[in-house]
C-alpha cells in the first residue's frame, strides 16, 4: 500500500474555506437584520454537522471496541472526520454569545415560563451551560486526537501496542461519548423548550447523526474511488456492500428511535410533553414531519434494499447525499418550530449557514488529512481488511 | 436413467476448477458440498441470484398490510372502542403491530420458503449411503453431478482427470 503521507487536496481546502467564509459571512450579515433567524439557522447547521463528526467518532470507538478487522482500510478517514471538532468548539462561540436570543430559560419572561424553569435553575443556568459545553468538547477532542495520534504513530513504528491502546481507549470512550452526546442534545436542542423532556432525545439526535456519519463515509469512498492511494480506491464491492448495509440498518434505527419518541409522547398525551409534538406534527409543520417519515425512512429504506445499489459506490453515494439533506431537515424540524411555531418559514440564512458550516468542516477535514497516510499502512489487520470477502 | 456421482477434491481451487470444467462441457446438474463457506461457488456453478430475498419482501409487505388492515377493521370499523379518547382509527397506534407482523411473516416466509426450496422435510437421501461423503459436513470438499447412467463412466474418468482423489457412485433409491 501507499505509505506516503497525503499531500494533495490544497484546492479543496482553499475553495471550501472560501465558500465557508462567504456562507458564514452572509449569515452574519443577515443576523444584523434578523438576529434570531440567523442564530436559529446557525444552530441548526452547527448541530447538524457537529453531530456528523461525533457520529464518526462513536463509530470509530465502536469499531475499536469490537476489534473489527474489515473496516481497517477506511479507518484513517474515520479518524480524520472527528479532527474537525476543534473547529466546532470555535464555531460554538456565536451560540454562546446568542444564548439570550436562543434559549428562553436564560431570561424567562411571563409567570408561566418562570414557574416552569424555576426548578431547573441549578442545571439550566448560563455558567453551568457553558461549563458543560466546555466539558463535552474537552472529552470529544481528547478522544479524537488521541485515537488519531496513536494510529498515525503506528504508521511509522508498526508497534502492536498502539493497536491495543486504541482498542482500550475506543471501548472506554463509548460510555463517555454516549453521555456527553446525550447531555449536549438536552442542552442545545431540548432546552429550547424548557417544558419538554424526553430521555430518548439524545439517542434521537445520535441516531440521525450516526446515519449522517455513514453517509459521509459512503460519499467520501465514492469521491476517492479513482484516486490511487486513497481509501476509496482500495475498497472492493464487499466493503461498499457492508457500508450500504450499515446505511440501511441505521436508516431503520433512526426511524425506530424517532417513532418511539413520538408514539410514547403521543399516546401518553401529557401536558408537559405533548405540546412539542402538537407544534411539529400539527399545523404547518405537519407536512415536514410526514415528509421526514417518507424521505428519511420509507424511500431510502426501500431503495437501499437493492443489493446492486449497495454494491455500487456511486449510487450508494447518491442515496447518502439524499440522507444528509434529510438529516438536516430533521434537525431543522426539531429546532426551528421554536422560532416559527405556526409553520415552516424557510430562510436563505438556513442555506448559507448549512453550506458555510459544512464547507468550513470540509476545509478542516481535508487540511487534517494532509501529512498522514490515507490508510493505516502498518495496522496488523490491514491485509485482512483489503482482502475482505464476507459470507 | 439418472445417476449421481460424488467426487472429493483436495483443495478449493481444484474443486471450483472441476465445477467450471464440467459446466463448460454441458453438465448442468452440479452442486458443491463443503462444511465451510466456498468463495466463488456461485460463479463456478453459474447459479442465478436466489429468490429468497424477493420472497421475504413479499412476505414482509403482505404481513404489514394484513396487520394494518386487521387493526383498522377490528378496532376502527367493526367494534370501535374508546381507548384514551383517541379516534378509533389512530394510525400511530397501529404501527407497532404492523411492523411486528411484517417481520413475523417475512421471517416465516424465509423459514418455510427455504424448506420448500430445499425439498424438506425429506428424511433420507441415497447419498447418505456413501460413507465417505459424510466428511462434507466436516472438512471434505465434494462435487456432485447428476448424469445419465450411460455417460457416468465418462464423467467419472473426467473427474479423475480433473484431480478428484475419490469418486463414488450414489446407489439408486430402492436398491439394497
Amino acid at each position: 500500500m501507499n505509505p506516503t503521507p497525503f499531500a494533495g487536496g490544497r484546492r479543496v481546502v482553499w475553495s471550501s474555506a472560501a465558500v465557508a467564509v462567504v456562507g458564514l459571512g452572509l449569515t452574519a450579515l443577515g443576523g444584523r437584520a434578523d438576529p434570531r433567524q440567523a442564530l436559529f439557522s446557525y444552530l441548526v447547521a452547527f448541530v447538524d454537522w457537529l453531530g456528523t463528526a461525533l457520529g464518526a467518532l462513536v463509530l470509530l470507538g465502536a469499531l475499536h471496541a469490537s476489534r473489527a478487522r474489515w473496516p481497517v482500510v477506511l479507518r484513517r478517514f474515520l479518524e480524520t472526520v472527528p479532527l474537525t471538532l476543534p473547529l466546532f468548539a470555535a464555531l460554538f462561540v456565536p451560540i454562546a454569545l446568542g444564548l439570550r436570543d436562543l434559549y428562553p430559560w436564560v431570561d424567562p419572561r411571563g409567570a408561566e415560563l418562570i414557574r416552569r424553569v424555576a426548578h431547573l435553575r441549578p442545571y439550566l443556568n448560563v455558567p453551568a451551560f457553558l461549563a458543560r459545553a466546555g466539558l463535552y468538547f474537552a472529552i470529544w477532542i481528547a478522544v479524537a486526537e488521541l485515537l488519531r495520534r496513536w494510529s498515525v504513530a503506528q504508521d511509522r513504528s508498526g508497534a502492536l501496542a498502539l493497536t491495543l491502546r486504541q482498542r482500550r481507549l475506543g471501548a472506554a470512550s463509548l460510555p463517555l461519548l454516549a453521555l456527553s452526546l446525550s447531555f449536549a442534545a438536552f442542552d442545545w436542542m431540548m432546552s429550547l423548550d424548557p417544558r419538554f423532556h424526553s430521555t430518548i432525545f439524545g439517542v434521537y439526535w445520535f441516531a440521525g447523526s450516526f446515519l449522517a456519519a455513514f453517509a459521509v463515509l459512503a460519499i467520501a469512498a465514492a469521491v476517492t474511488r479513482r484516486s490511487p492511494g486513497q481509501f476509496g480506491h482500495a475498497l472492493n464491492a464487499d466493503h461498499t456492500h457492508a457500508l450500504g448495509k450499515f446505511v440501511l440498518a441505521f436508516t431503520a434505527f433512526w426511524a425506530y428511535i424517532a417513532f418511539s419518541q413520538f408514539m410514547l409522547i403521543w399516546i401518553a398525551n401529557l401536558p408537559d410533553e405533548v405540546p412539542w409534538y402538537l407544534v411539529r406534527a400539527g399545523g404547518g409543520w405537519r407536512a415536514v414531519g410526514i415528509g421526514l417519515a417518507v424521505g428519511h425512512f420509507l424511500v431510502p429504506f426501500f431503495v437501499l434494499l437493492s443489493r446492486d445499489l449497495k454494491r455500487d459506490p456511486r449510487r450508494l453515494a447518491r442515496v447518502a447525499g439524499w440522507l444528509l439533506v434529510a438529516h438536516w431537515v430533521d434537525v431543522w424540524w426539531v429546532i426551528m418550530p421554536r422560532l416559527h411555531p405556526g409553520g415552516p418559514r424557510p430562510s436563505w440564512m438556513d442555506l448559507t449557514a448549512f453550506v458555510g458550516v459544512g464547507a468550513a468542516a470540509l476545509a478542516v477535514l481535508v487540511l487534517r488529512m494532509r501529512g498522514a497516510a490515507p490508510i493505516p499502512v502498518r495496522d496488523p489487520y490491514l491485509e485482512e481488511s483489503l482482502r475482505y470477502q464476507p459470507r | 436413467m439418472r445417476t449421481w456421482l460424488v467426487a472429493e477434491f483436495a483443495g478449493e481451487p481444484e474443486l471450483l476448477a472441476a465445477a467450471r470444467a464440467l459446466r463448460a462441457r454441458g453438465h448442468a446438474d452440479l452442486d458443491l458440498h463443503s462444511g465451510v463457506p466456498l468463495h466463488g461457488a456461485e460463479e463456478a456453478l453459474g447459479l442465478r441470484r436466489s429468490i429468497v430475498p424477493r420472497l421475504a419482501l413479499a412476505g414482509g409487505l403482505s404481513g404489514a398490510v394484513a396487520g394494518y388492515l386487521l387493526q383498522w377493521w377490528t378496532v376502527g370499523v367493526d367494534f370501535p372502542i374508546n381507548l384514551g379518547n383517541r379516534p378509533p382509527h389512530s394510525p400511530p397506534a397501529f404501527v407497532p403491530i404492523t411492523f411486528e407482523l411484517g417481520v413475523l411473516v417475512a421471517a416465516g416466509t424465509i423459514f418455510l420458503g427455504l424448506f420448500a426450496l430445499w425439498g424438506l422435510p425429506r428424511l433420507h437421501h441415497p447419498v447418505f449411503e456413501v460413507e465417505a461423503f459424510r466428511s462434507a459436513t466436516i472438512d471434505g470438499l465434494w462435487l456432485s453431478a447428476g448424469v445419465e447412467a450411460e455417460e457416468a463412466d465418462g464423467v467419472a474418468a473426467e473427474l479423475e482427470r480433473l484431480g478428484a482423489r475419490r469418486i463414488e457412485r450414489v446407489p439408486e433409491e430402492g436398491e439394497p
